[in-house]
């Protein structure tokens, strides 16, 4: 069973960004790590779903992560489109942060709609060459493929069809050899 | 999702069937071309083309796969079962030289399933039947996979129409991820929204749960 596009994004608000905080807190102390002390006019790292969450009530200014630039961007979409395998994304949540961060403080990153746009490139080609390598897997009758440099979410959105796919594929194949497959009972 | 807590049997696919399933009980419904090899008594009534108590020996009629398959021994012969056209050469030459152009629905609807049921009845044409369904499955994957994965809230009617069961419920999986990612994507996936069962349940008329 696939998970949910929500519960992936639930992972990635698990990632760290740095916020510029206007307010004075001591350090907290969180399971799973402690956080602060926050100072205004401080950057400090927090993870993003504390970073949204601070954003919308205007206690704090989001600085985008280094990747989240046009030029970084347009260099990876090169790169993407050059390479046949998968190259390495700047983070394993790429889709995910770009979709938040720039939804919910757009205002602080500096050309949001470029920034938009290159990313679903990036990702319309990584599409595209997942769905081309899975025909070429299936072509081939292959029984393992590495996936390297595949985020979550890409894996996620064709985990359903590849595997029941693969399933479906396994049976027909080992209908080729009818005597291994013989007094095998699935007890219900 | 409203489907989350709902898990039929799924079908088996390969030469066993899942006894629960549905599906695999419609399949087994489907009927096939078979010759008597000795008299059937007082069963005339299931032959409707002539007036006799029995079926003699050497009747060529049509049974359902599930009947065929448990009448069917090897050692003892009780009747011989033809292939059906799909499966015999011709259409296998038609299949092998280009799967996608193929109507499956019309030609199956269980193109596989029954596929890989047939062979139970040891013909010796087997290898080649399984290796045709495998070879058919692999060359239509990436029109199935397309088809699904680019038709984003339209009617999918066209593309669907002319796939086997199977490959219908392939197509379904391939949406169902694509139209979570986009509902994701376009934000619906935040916005909470009452469950189908809910919804369903207020229609319902009071004095339908009084009683």
């Amino acid at each position: 069973m696939a998970m949910d596009p929500s519960e992936v994004e639930f992972l990635a608000e698990k990632e760290t960004v740095k916020i510029i905080p206007n307010f004075s807190l001591d350090k907290i102390f969180l399971i799973g790590g402690d956080l602060g002390p926050f100072n205004p006019g401080l950057p400090v790292d927090v993870p993003v779903w504390l970073a949204l969450n601070l954003k919308q009530r205007q206690k704090c200014r989001v600085i985008p992560p280094d990747w989240m630039e046009v030029e970084k961007l347009e260099e990876m979409r090169d790169l993407e489109r050059k390479e046949e395998t998968f190259t390495p994304v700047p983070s394993p949540y790429y889709m995910e942060l770009t979709k938040l961060l720039l939804n919910h403080a757009s205002d602080n990153i500096p050309k949001a709609d470029e920034i938009r746009t290159l990313v679903k490139d990036i990702w319309d080609t990584r599409i595209a060459k997942l769905r081309l390598s899975a025909d070429s897997f299936i072509s081939q009758q292959e029984a393992h493929a590495k996936l390297d440099n595949l985020t979550l979410m890409e894996i996620n959105t064709v985990r359903a069809f590849l595997l029941d796919s693969l399933n479906c594929m396994y049976k027909l194949r080992s209908n080729l050899q009818p005597s291994s497959s013989k007094g095998q009972f699935i007890d219900y | 999702m409203d489907t989350q807590s709902y898990h039929p049997v799924q079908p088996g696919v390969g030469m066993e069937e899942n006894y629960l399933s549905l599906d695999d009980i419609l399949l087994s419904h489907e009927r096939l071309p078979i010759r008597t090899e000795c008299a059937f008594p007082r069963l005339g009534f299931l032959e409707k083309s002539s007036d006799t108590q029995d079926i003699p020996e050497g009747t060529k009629m049509e049974l359902p796969l599930w009947l065929s398959k448990g009448l069917y021994e090897r050692k003892r012969r009780v009747l011989s079962v033809e292939l059906p056209k799909v499966y015999k050469e011709g259409w296998r030459t038609v299949f092998n030289a280009d799967s996608n152009v193929v109507d499956l629905h019309k030609m199956g609807p269980y193109y596989y399933g029954l596929g890989s049921q047939m062979l139970h009845f040891e013909s010796p044409e087997n290898p080649e039947i399984a290796q045709t369904l495998l070879q058919t499955f692999i060359g239509r994957f990436r029109r199935t996979m397309d088809s699904s994965q680019n038709a984003y809230n339209e009617d999918t009617s066209a593309l669907v129409e002319r796939l086997d069961c199977l490959e219908k419920a392939l197509f379904r999986s391939g949406q169902s991820g694509l139209n979570g990612f986009q509902s994701w994507e376009k934000g619906q996936a935040s916005q909470l929204t009452a469950s189908s069962l809910v919804l369903n349940y207020r229609k319902r008329k009071i004095t339908d749960i009084q009683t």
